[in-house]
């Protein structure tokens, strides 16, 4: 008992340090009328490092998911995501529920629709000898769904697949493309002709 | 079924070749016979042999009545792997079958997401609890070191076998 007390009371300071960290003038005016709480009381959020030891921590810089980098964001015109299977049932409720996610996220869901479906036939004997005339048919089918969203972000883009993927149902298999824009390559940017490199034919 | 057959068939096509190149001209037959009358039936005889729903159902009612016993991506139009993954649906079901002898009530599923191996299987209680825990250890611990990529395992267990009809 004295034990989960202890773990308890450890996880609070942790989330006390945790909101210390990213909102220092919040978690001041809360420890001013924090008095409320029973493990804590009028107790200071600073902990000792032998505390942090304990708890497995070493550096508080980890116990926050965000980071933040200086170079700008990928950006995607369509992000394409094509699925797979042989049940088309399971392709029906992938969809509703990637469109499910994409519209609680926040993204702009283009279309979601349904190519046409690709059918393997074989043609094999029946018998094991002879009766050549008598042959059996075998088909495996393969369903499609393609769902598209458009003008979506590196990282949205990212956590959005990284949920679905995660997600996905067995036999059934996914393939994303994404379109961007990217900037001319400098040697065409400008016609030949207007820089007087071409020289003049014949003549 | 077809990936069974097509793996045949390269084997076939490997015996042609040495045949052909060591100069005798004897002529093989290449393409996989399969009797689709008699695969996977039971037929009907006197009214006295319970069959289960799996085995009740011909093939071709394979996504219509009935599901699939094995769900990877390799037979989808594009992938690839799939004669490996038939050699080990083989292998895995024949590990379960000895494993856990007269306990399985019906065939096992084997579902593939990722990296993770799930089969699904539903027992009869045959035997203690706690010796289903050790089976379930010792196969998962196995399997996956055969292969390489977590293995869980996901039991039912029943009373007695589940009948569906008398054949």
């Amino acid at each position: 008992m004295a034990a989960c007390v202890w773990s308890v009371r450890s996880v609070r300071v942790l989330s006390e340090i945790i909101h210390g960290h990213v909102l220092p003038a919040a978690a001041a005016v809360r420890h001013q009328a924090g008095t409320s709480r029973s493990l804590h009381g009028a107790r200071a959020p600073a902990v000792s490092a032998r505390h942090l030891k304990q708890l497995g921590v070493t550096s508080l810089r980890s116990l926050s998911q965000v980071s933040l980098s200086e170079e700008p964001d990928a950006l995607y015109q369509k992000l394409s995501v094509r699925v797979k299977g042989h049940d088309r049932s399971v392709l029906d409720s992938f969809e509703f529920f990637a469109s499910l996610a994409a519209r609680e996220l926040g993204l702009s869901l283009e279309r979601a629709f349904e190519p046409r479906k690709h059918t393997e036939k074989l043609t094999l004997l029946k018998s094991v000898h002879i009766f050549k005339k008598h042959r059996v048919q075998y088909e495996t089918r393969t369903h499609h769904r393609t769902i598209e969203i458009s003008r979506v972000t590196g990282s949205s883009a990212r956590v959005y697949l990284e949920y679905i993927q995660r997600n996905l149902p067995e036999g059934v298999a996914m393939e994303v493309t994404k379109t961007s824009v990217e900037e001319i390559p400098e040697h065409i940017q400008k016609p030949l002709w207007d820089e007087g490199k071409l020289e003049p034919c014949g003549q | 079924m077809a990936t069974s057959l097509v793996r045949q068939t390269k084997l076939l096509s490997i015996v042609t070749s040495q045949l052909s190149s060591a100069a005798c001209f004897r002529n093989i037959h290449c393409t996989a016979a399969c009797l689709k009358n008699r695969a996977a039936r039971i037929r009907v005889a006197k009214g006295d042999k319970p069959v289960t729903y799996e085995q009740a159902y011909h093939p071709h009612h394979i996504g219509h009545r009935k599901g699939w016993l094995s769900q990877h991506t390799s037979n989808l139009q594009g992938e690839d792997g799939a004669a490996e993954r038939v050699v080990e649906d083989v292998f895995i079901r024949r590990f379960m079958y000895g494993t856990f002898h007269g306990c399985l009530a019906d065939e096992i599923v084997i579902k593939r997401r990722g990296n993770l191996l799930v089969i699904c299987a539903v027992m009869i209680q045959k035997l203690l609890p706690s010796k289903f825990y050790f089976l379930i250890g010792y196969t998962e611990e196995l399997l996956s070191h055969f292969y390489k990529c977590p293995v869980k395992i996901e039991m039912q267990t029943v009373e007695e076998k589940v009948v569906y009809k008398y054949l």
